[in-house]
């Protein structure tokens, strides 16, 4: 069952070889698939990279011997040359870029940075280069801290667009598997910008780069503290969403447990059911059928049972499992909040039963519910029921809410009348 | 003074019977009129062989031969008579010349080469005429201007540039054969024309004038003054079709083809009987390439259809024209290929050698189709005989798929796709079922070795898959765009509702289908209403109303799927020809997508979704969701006695009266009174998503219109009312709250929903609409800025 609902397969195509990596191991310590395969899985992963120690770790594991494959000591030994080889390289480049002088000449103008570079030190466009190469040889190592530097470096001497771009790919990702969210998350902001504001891009490859981007951003939704809200906010971009109904509908899942666990909800939770019910056809998890059965069923009990379920689902998936305990009581707040909003009088004990929580519990909690001012609400005990008072918006309210934000925006709308005329003006003066 | 003169004199040898064919084929082009008293002159020495001659000639000799006594004869020699001929077509080609007009010069200069032909040749033989090479030049230098004024030509359209061409080819072989004398000519012209002036005395023409006179009437052709011309009909069956001579007189069938005055029958005639003769596949594919051809040029308008008879004639010899190119195969029909000369010759290949013969089966096979099609355009569809003309649908299917192997064993690529948009064409539209018939019924009419390597499916969904895909990777945008509605079509038609809307979507065709051709957006409506039905048919309402608003909607529905020419509206004028072509576009009954049906759908999806959106929004609201629905609901309130519903359109009025008064029980039995329903498949589990959608709807509206009539509701009660369970009860009363479209809430402890309506006065109403007006005002001037910098 927990198996069932595993999105690794369905992800790994869109990840990174090293991204890939935490996932296996996640599933190693989950037991869900059978070690030797995960073994062999992590085997064919790795084979192609340049981690050479690595991989005889895994071929003897694999195999129960402790001989050294002739392939896997070549290919040591070839990575070692290389390295030798590329860090000589880079040493000199390095030398250069630390001098304190190049450090206050360079600027904000790469073509500019490059001319004095070529000019004062006999820089060319291939010893930049050089720096991407041993970027990415590092990091098809294992060593992703260096390369981050190195494509940092890269990066901001190059004027090579394209390489630019994947130097942004690979800094992101060595970022990621080093942990320093932070940078991570403003990679994230630079390659998004990259991807949507490029202009004469095929469609398909956009959606590709887009659907990449969503799967690599998983990595830091869940981990950074903030992520969560900017990340709500990314994914519902009528781009990404499309590229989720599209390519991904799996990440439905991270997005609805985004959603149920973010503090602003309600305006989001509209347009997530509506997308959950959109793609109900082509993707469901216990997560979304918790958030379709009670967003568009109102089917409490059902909800209940999802939610029973959720807690495995999460409980088995990577990026999910951190926040288990926090989705489980924001998915309880919404079910109570959502019952209350429609409720007038309720049960304390069908309450706490629907919580999922003892009499004694559920009291205690309604109590903090309503300590927290999230329901307006009194406990009557003699009844042993919950009494709402729902608030009735006044026709006032009504007017004033209706008639807010009119006046504002009737001025920008002037504002732009006079801006084109003094524009249209100015256009017959030079014509 | 004849030729027929000498053939009863000299009894003419075998060896000139072929001269002799050669010379009757063109007299065919020639009118009866001005031949008349040819006619006569041969009627007197052919009068014991009157019996070969067609009935025609028969009924004229009759009467002839009263007058024949009192009429003197003029006799001319035959010489003579050549040289009026030729004279005529030079003047002609002269003409030709200034006007510009290649279709003539090309005509003319061909019956000159005849007549010269036929001059020097034999025992009266004469020297080449001098003014024969002097045309050719002249024609030569025009034909070097020609391209100069090649834009002009442009304009004057096919014709002109056909005509131009023909004479370019006749010309490159002619100057060859004269090729010493016309460099004489050129050395020095009037030399040479002097020269030789002498011999050839040009007589007038006496004898053309008289005659003309007699007759009354002026023909522009001279050559009709050709003394053989009669020989025509009846001449062909004189000498018998061998398996030798087959050539010859294919090439005399071929020569006369499209010409003025040619009897297509009778060539059909002669062709018939030379595909009887023929023996050899190089003779049967040749007078099978003829024979087609011709057949289909017995129908020359656009608007009439092939007789069926024909029709299946054609089907055959196409079908044995394939099965001769498939088992002979060094045979190879090309479109590409040159002009094959074979010296009237049978050819047979040598080993391993692969003919290339001039021709296109696909344009066959397409004609084929077209031709079915407008048969079926014109039969009455409720009549036996459609139903007969339906049954050769698998016979084309097969010949379709023959062509298409046939087309891809010789990789063909470039036709490969119009065949396959061919098949798609007849498949997309059925049912699985159907498809999988159609597919075994040609499977069993075709011989085991054809096979294709694109096509493999077996499973008629499959089947289509394939087809499509083959089609999407072509270049022509036309076919993708074809293909791709016709895959979404046959997803909505087996009930893949979301996979056809996807496609749809995500092919974007929705921005771009105004500028297609109409077919293709006929084909576009087609899919977009099947889609509608397949939502309703899964219980989509909303989806379904959206996808048929736009072609129910319009009032246009006929005319916009093809299925009948709508009734004009006042001050709508067409021409006929709109008329015609609009004629030529419709649809064959049997692809129709029932409009009632579809009108029934409509509706009832659109009473699904105004009823409880009216109760909702209050008695005064202008919004309408349908406003065909609206406009037909206003009517029917109107009338002052309604009486119990007749048709289709009053049931699902009377079933919206019913819903909005609370009735659903009312309400369910006028829609599942209606008899359409079983139109659909799986009718019964559409009556049900009916019925529930009813009760849920006729719940949500009971809730909206009496609401302010209650201060609480029982849950339990409210679901014996609807005959719903408690639970779905609660779920649609729960979702009203939360969406904020109903103000109450749920009472957990009694089961009961508590309304907090309360009405506002009449200030708080007014206040309210004034807020929302001013708001709509904003909303107006913004969308208007917007919108004029897009224009700017």
């Amino acid at each position: 069952m927990a198996a069932e609902y595993d999105l690794t397969k369905d992800m790994i195509p869109f990840l990174d070889r090293h991204l890939v990596f935490p996932l296996l191991e996640f599933l190693e310590v989950k037991e869900l698939y059978a070690v030797d395969d995960l073994l062999q899985a992590k085997y064919a992963l790795f084979r192609n990279s340049n981690m050479a120690d690595f991989i005889l770790d895994l071929h003897k594991k694999i195999n129960n011997t402790d001989e050294t494959p002739k392939e896997i000591a070549d290919k040591r030994q070839q990575v070692l040359a290389k390295m030798e080889q590329l860090q000589a390289q880079v040493q000199k480049v390095m030398e250069v870029l630390e001098k304190p002088e190049v450090i206050s000449v360079l600027r904000q103008d790469k073509v500019q940075n490059l001319q004095t570079l070529k000019e004062n030190y006999n820089f060319t466009e291939e010893t930049i280069d050089i720096l991407y190469e041993f970027g990415q040889f590092e990091f098809d190592c294992g060593s992703y801290g260096g390369a981050a530097d190195m494509l940092y470096h890269f990066r901001v001497l190059s004027t090579n667009e394209e390489r630019c771009l994947s130097a942004t790919w690979g800094k992101m990702a060595a970022e990621i598997l080093t942990g320093n969210w932070d940078v991570a998350l403003e990679e994230l902001q630079k390659l998004r910008e990259t991807i949507d504001h490029k202009s004469g891009v095929a469609p398909l490859q956009q959606l590709q780069q887009r659907t990449w981007l969503i799967h690599w951003s998983l990595f830091i939704i869940f981990n950074h503290p903030k992520g969560r809200d900017s990340i709500i906010d990314m994914f519902f971009a009528p781009q990404y969403i499309n590229t989720i109904q599209t390519s991904c509908p799996w990440v439905l899942r991270y997005l609805a447990a985004a959603v149920v666990t973010s503090k602003r909800r309600k305006a989001q939770m509209k347009e997530l059911v509506k997308i959950i019910e959109q793609e109900a056809y082509e993707y469901r998890d216990p997560v979304t059928e918790f958030v379709e059965a009670l967003f568009v069923r109102f089917d409490f009990d059902d909800a209940q049972k999802k939610l029973k379920e959720c807690e495995k689902v999460l409980a088995n998936d990577f990026f999910l499992n951190a926040i288990q305990e926090d989705f489980m009581e924001s998915a309880r707040q919404f079910i109570s909040e959502t019952y209350c909003r429609i409720h007038q009088k309720i049960n304390i004990k069908d309450m706490t039963q629907t919580l999922n929580l003892n009499q004694e519990e559920g009291e205690k909690w309604i109590v903090n519910l309503i300590r927290d001012t999230r329901v307006d609400a009194k406990i009557d005990f003699e009844e042993n029921t919950v009494i709402m008072n729902t608030p009735v918006t006044s026709v006032y309210q009504q007017v004033i809410e209706r008639t807010k934000g009119l006046s504002f925006r009737s001025q920008v709308l002037s504002s732009a009348i006079k801006r084109r005329e003094t524009q249209a003006a100015s256009k017959e003066t030079t014509a | 003074m004849s030729r027929f003169f000498r053939s009863v004199s000299d009894s003419e040898s075998d060896s000139e019977s072929s001269d002799n064919e050669s010379f009757i084929s063109d007299e065919e082009l020639s009118s009866d009129e001005g031949e008349q008293s040819d006619e006569e002159q041969e009627n007197q020495e052919e009068q014991p062989k009157k019996s070969r001659f067609l009935k025609g000639a028969e009924t004229d000799s009759d009467e002839e031969s009263d007058e024949e006594f009192g009429r003197k004869r003029q006799v001319k020699s035959a010489l003579d008579k050549r040289l009026d001929e030729m004279n005529s077509s030079i003047k002609a080609i002269e003409n030709g010349q200034k006007n510009n007009d290649w279709n003539l010069i090309s005509t003319e200069f061909d019956k000159l080469t005849a007549s010269v032909n036929k001059a020097t040749s034999g025992f009266d033989a004469i020297p080449i005429p001098k003014f024969y090479i002097k045309t050719i030049v002249e024609i030569e230098n025009m034909l070097q201007e020609a391209p100069k004024e090649k834009g002009g030509n442009k304009k004057k359209g096919g014709a002109a540039a056909k005509g131009l061409n023909n004479t370019k080819q006749k010309m490159r072989k002619i100057t060859k054969q004269y090729e010493q004398l016309i460099a004489e000519y050129k050395k020095d012209p009037e030399a040479f024309m002097v020269e030789k002036e002498e011999k050839p005395e040009i007589p007038t023409p006496k004898k053309a004038d008289t005659q003309k006179g007699a007759v009354g009437t002026a023909t522009v052709d001279e050559s009709e003054l050709d003394g053989f011309t009669s020989v025509g009909k009846g001449g062909k069956t004189v000498v018998p079709i061998t398996a030798d001579n087959i050539f010859v007189k294919l090439r005399e069938v071929m020569e006369s083809r499209g010409k003025k005055n040619t009897d297509r029958d009778e060539q059909i005639g002669t062709l018939e009987k030379l595909i009887e003769a023929a023996d050899t596949p190089f003779q049967k594919i040749l007078v099978l390439l003829a024979l087609i051809p011709s057949r289909f040029d017995t129908n020359l308008s656009m608007a009439e259809h092939m007789q069926t008879d024909v029709w299946k004639k054609v089907e055959a010899e196409v079908s044995l024209l394939l099965s001769i190119v498939e088992k002979e195969q060094q045979f190879v029909i090309r479109e590409d290929a040159d002009e094959l000369d074979h010296d009237d010759k049978d050819i047979v290949p040598e080993k391993g050698q692969v003919i290339n013969i001039r021709g296109s089966i696909i344009s066959l096979v397409e004609r084929l189709d077209d031709e079915f099609t407008k048969s079926l355009q014109s039969i009455d569809p409720h009549t036996t005989d459609y139903i007969d003309r339906l049954r050769d649908e698998p016979t084309l299917y097969a010949v379709l798929v023959r062509a298409q192997s046939y087309i891809e064993k010789h990789n063909m690529l470039e036709n490969l796709p119009r065949i396959i948009i061919r098949r798609l064409d007849h498949l997309y539209y059925k049912p699985e079922q159907v498809i999988q018939s159609t597919e075994t019924m040609a499977k069993s009419m075709l011989p085991d070795y054809i096979t294709s390597n694109v096509i493999t499916a077996e499973e008629p969904s499959q089947l289509i898959h394939q087809l499509c895909t083959y089609l999407y990777k072509q270049s022509a945008s036309v076919l993708r765009t074809r293909a791709m509605l016709c895959h979404i079509y046959h997803y909505a038609l087996h009930r893949h509702f979301h996979t056809a809307r996807d496609m749809l979507l995500m092919s974007h065709l929705q921005d771009s289908i105004h500028q297609a051709d109409i077919s293709t957006q006929i084909l576009y409506n087609r899919t977009v209403v099947q889609i509608g039905l397949c939502a309703f048919r899964d219980g989509l309402i909303k989806e379904a109303h959206a996808c048929l608003q736009e072609i129910q909607g319009s009032g246009r529905v006929k005319e916009l799927l093809a299925q009948g020419v709508q009734a004009q509206r006042y001050g709508q004028q067409t021409s006929p020809e709109l008329e015609q072509l609009e004629r030529q576009r419709q649809l064959p009954f049997h692809m129709h997508i029932n409009l009632e049906l579809l009108e029934c759908v409509f509706l009832t999806c659109s009473m699904l979704l105004e009823i409880p959106a009216q109760a909702q929004a209050g008695p005064n609201n202008k919004r309408t969701i349908s406003r065909p629905f609206r406009r037909l609901l206003d009517y029917n309130e109107r009338q002052a006695f309604a009486g119990p519903p007749e048709n289709t359109r009053d049931h699902i009025m009377s079933a919206a009266k019913a819903l909005a008064s609370g009735e659903w029980e009312r309400a369910r039995d006028y829609i599942l009174a209606i008899k359409i329903w079983n139109l659909m498949p799986e009718t019964q589990a559409i009556k049900d998503m009916l019925v529930s959608k009813i009760q849920e709807e006729g719940l949500r509206t009971y809730l909206f219109t009496y609401a302010s009539y209650y201060s609480t509701l029982g849950l339990a009660q409210l679901a014996t009312m609807f005959d719903l369970p408690v639970a779905r009860v609660s779920a649609i009363v729960s979702k009203l709250i939360w969406n904020e479209e109903l103000s109450a809430s749920l009472d957990q402890v009694s089961q009961s929903v508590v309304l907090h309506r309360v009405e506002p006065s009449r200030l708080q109403v007014l206040s309210l609409q004034f807020a929302e007006k001013a708001a709509n005002l904003v909303d107006q001037n913004e969308r208007l800025l917007t919108t004029g910098r897009d224009r700017q």
